[in-house]
C-alpha cells in the first residue's frame, strides 16, 4: 500500500514538473517554429505547432545586412551591455568594499540610500533625464544609455557585491594587512580573486538589463545607427519589414547572448541574485 | 592610497596599538572608504537625486518643446490638471487591478514551482534552470510570440480555445479589446516574473533545516502540516520581501505592457504617452513627482516595518 501510494506520488510529481515545463518553454518553441514556417503557413487560420516545410530564409533575410540592419543593432546592443557590464563591475566593486569593509560618517546613511534607490523604476526619471541628455548634447549618443543603465543597475551591483564581501572571512584581510600589505592590495590580491562568482553574477545581471532595456533606449535613440536591439526589433514591427517569420528568426538570435551568457554563469548568477537581492 | 599611514605597526588588529596611531589608520580608512565609493556616489546624485529635484522643478513649469526657449512657471497648474483628469485615475484603477493580481500571481506560482523543484528528481538542475526562462530571455522576444499566439485571426490561443476545445464561442481580440487585453498582460506578466520569485523563494528552501522536517514527521505531521508549520514560517520574510518589492515594481511597469498592447494604460504607459506622445513634460514631471511621493511613503512605512531596515 505505501510503496503503491508513493508511486502514485512519483507520477503526479512528474505530472506537475512536466506541466511546469511546457507552460515555461511553450512561447520558445513555437517562436522556433514560426521562424522555420513559410510566410503563408505562419499565418494560416488553422495554427499547427510544427512547421510543415522547413525553411531558412528567415534567419537568412535578418541576417542580410540589405535587407535588414540586425548586425547594427546587435552590435550596438553588445557594445552598449557590455561596457556598462564593466563600467558596473568596476564601480560597484570599489563601492561596495567601501560599505562592506571600510568605517566612516555616513557609512550607514549611503546604505540606506542605495536600498531605496533598488526600489526605483526608470520611469520616475525618464523626463527629468529626457531633459539633461538633451540639454548636454548626448540626445542620440550610446553614451547616454551607459551612462543611464549603469546608475540604474548601481543599486543591485552594490548590494550584491557588499553582501557577498561580507563573507569573506575578516582575518584573511587582517592577516595579509599583518604581512605588510595596504588595504588597496588586500582588494586586489585577495578580496576580487574571491569574489569572481560574485562579480560574475553582477556582470550577467547588469548585461541582461542593459540588453533588454527598452524605456531609455526609446526615448534616447533617435538615429538607426545607434539603435539597439529592442528599439530596431519595434520599429521592425511598424515597417513592411514585418514578416512574422522574420520577427521570430530574430527574436531568438536576439535572446541568443543572453541565455548564452546565462547557461554558462547560471549558477554563479542565481546564488548572487538571492545573496543580494532581497535582504535575508 | 593611504598615505600617511606607516604600514604594519598600525594595523589594528594586533595588540598594545597606541591610540594616536589607531586613530591615524582610522582616518586613513575612513578616507578610502570615501574615495572607494566616490564614483558610485557622484554617478548616483548626479543621475538620480539631481533628476528628482530636477523633476519637481519640471513640474511647476509649462515645458518648452524647444530646448532654446525658456520654461514658464506654472505654479501648481499641472497638478491641478492631473488631479481633475479622469483619465488619471482610470489609469490609477487599473495600475492597482494590474499590480495586485500580479504580485499575487507572480508569488503564488513562484512558491508552487520552488515547492515542486525542491523534490528530488531526476534532472533537477536543468529543469531549474531551464524555469528560469521567461525571466531571462530579452522582452522583446517574448513579446513579439505572444503577441503572435495571441493574435485574434491566427493566433493559436482563439484557436485551441475556440475551435478546438469549443470553451469560447467567439474569438477574443486579446490585443485590441481593453478587458482582454488587461487580462493579456495579467498573464503575461506572471509568466515573466514568477521565475524571479521561485528563484528567491528555492534559494531559502534550501537553507532551511532538515532536522525540523525530522521532528514534524516524528510528531505525525503529513505533507500540509510540514509546508503549514515548518516551510511557511521559514519563508515569511522572503514572502514579505518579494511580495513588496514586486509590488513597487509593478506599479511602474511601463515597457512590458505598452509592448504588447496598447490598450492598457497603467500609469507608466500614461507617463510615457504624456511625455512622449503629446509632449506634455510639466504635466508628465507632475505625474511623476505624485507617484513617487506616493511611493516613497509607502517604502518608508511598508518596507520599514516589515523588513525593518
Amino acid at each position: 500500500m505505501v510503496t503503491k501510494n508513493k508511486k502514485i506520488n512519483r507520477i503526479i510529481l512528474y505530472c506537475l514538473i512536466t506541466l511546469t515545463v511546457v507552460t515555461t518553454v511553450f512561447p520558445f518553441l513555437v517562436m522556433l517554429s514560426t521562424s522555420l514556417k513559410t510566410g503563408q503557413e505562419a499565418t494560416s487560420t488553422t495554427p499547427t505547432l510544427l512547421p510543415k516545410d522547413i525553411t531558412f530564409e528567415h534567419f537568412i533575410d535578418v541576417l542580410n545586412p540589405a535587407v535588414f540592419p540586425f548586425w547594427s543593432y546587435f552590435s550596438n546592443s553588445m557594445i552598449i551591455s557590455l561596457s556598462t557590464a564593466f563600467l558596473a563591475v568596476v564601480i560597484g566593486t570599489l563601492g561596495a568594499y567601501s560599505f562592506a569593509r571600510l568605517e566612516y560618517k555616513g557609512r550607514g546613511a549611503f546604505q540606506k540610500g542605495v536600498l531605496m534607490i533598488y526600489m526605483f523604476s526608470g520611469i520616475l526619471l525618464v523626463v527629468p533625464l529626457f531633459q539633461m541628455i538633451t540639454s548636454v548634447n548626448l540626445y542620440d549618443t550610446k553614451l547616454s544609455l551607459v551612462i543611464t543603465y549603469l546608475v540604474l543597475t548601481m543599486p543591485v551591483a552594490l548590494y550584491m557585491l557588499g553582501n557577498y564581501f561580507r563573507t569573506i572571512p575578516i582575518s584573511l584581510e587582517e592577516a595579509a594587512m599583518i604581512d605588510g600589505l595596504s588595504r588597496f592590495k588586500v582588494i586586489f590580491k585577495i578580496v576580487i580573486p574571491l569574489s569572481i562568482p560574485a562579480i560574475a553574477s553582477v556582470f550577467i545581471y547588469v548585461f541582461m538589463i542593459s540588453w533588454n532595456e527598452y524605456l531609455f533606449a526609446s526615448v534616447f535613440i533617435t538615429s538607426e545607427e545607434n539603435m539597439t536591439l529592442p528599439i530596431g526589433l519595434s520599429h521592425l514591427f511598424h515597417t513592411k519589414h514585418y514578416v512574422w517569420g522574420r520577427m521570430m528568426a530574430a527574436s531568438l538570435l536576439t535572446a541568443v547572448p543572453v541565455v548564452v551568457l546565462f547557461g554558462l554563469l547560471e549558477k554563479y548568477f542565481t546564488g548572487g541574485l538571492t545573496e543580494g537581492g532581497v535582504k535575508e | 592610497m593611504q598615505k600617511g599611514v606607516p604600514k604594519q605597526e598600525v594595523s589594528p588588529f594586533e595588540e598594545g596599538v597606541s591610540k594616536k596611531k589607531t586613530s591615524s589608520f582610522k582616518k586613513g580608512e575612513a578616507r578610502l572608504g570615501y574615495l572607494l565609493i566616490a564614483p558610485a556616489l557622484i554617478l548616483i546624485v548626479a543621475i538620480i537625486f539631481y533628476p528628482v529635484i530636477y523633476n519637481i522643478w519640471l513640474s511647476l513649469h509649462e515645458v518648452s518643446l524647444n530646448p532654446n526657449r525658456p520654461n514658464t512657471f506654472v505654479g501648481l497648474q499641472n497638478y491641478i490638471n492631473l488631479i481633475t483628469d479622469s483619465s488619471f485615475w482610470h489609469s490609477v484603477w487599473i495600475t492597482i487591478i494590474f499590480t495586485v493580481l500580479t504580485v499575487a500571481g507572480a508569488t503564488i506560482v513562484g512558491l508552487a514551482v520552488a515547492l515542486l523543484l525542491n523534490n528530488s528528481f531526476k534532472g533537477r538542475g536543468f529543469v531549474r534552470s531551464v524555469v528560469l526562462l521567461p525571466y531571462v530571455a530579452p522582452l522583446i522576444s517574448v513579446v513579439f510570440v505572444w503577441q503572435y499566439m495571441f493574435n485574434p485571426v491566427y493566433g493559436m490561443v482563439n484557436y485551441t480555445l475556440g475551435e478546438k476545445l469549443g470553451i469560447m464561442s467567439q474569438s477574443i481580440d486579446w490585443l485590441n479589446d481593453p478587458t482582454a487585453a488587461l487580462w493579456l498582460v495579467i498573464i503575461f506578466d506572471i509568466w515573466h516574473l514568477f521565475p524571479f520569485s521561485f528563484m528567491m523563494i528555492l534559494a531559502k528552501l534550501q537553507s532551511i533545516d532538515k532536522s525540523l522536517y525530522e521532528a514534524a514527521e516524528i510528531d505525525g505531521a503529513n505533507l500540509w502540516h510540514k509546508i503549514r508549520h515548518v516551510t511557511l514560517p521559514e519563508l515569511t520574510l522572503v514572502l514579505g520581501s518579494l511580495v513588496i518589492l514586486r509590488f513597487i515594481w509593478n506599479f511602474y511597469k511601463f515597457d512590458e505592457i505598452y509592448l504588447l498592447t496598447k490598450q492598457v494604460p497603467v500609469v507608466g504607459v500614461y507617463t510615457y504617452q504624456t511625455a512622449f506622445a503629446t509632449y506634455d513634460h510639466g504635466l508628465a514631471a507632475a505625474i511623476t513627482a505624485t507617484l513617487f511621493i506616493i511611493v516613497m511613503g509607502f517604502v518608508l512605512v511598508a518596507v520599514r516595518r516589515v523588513l525593518k531596515w
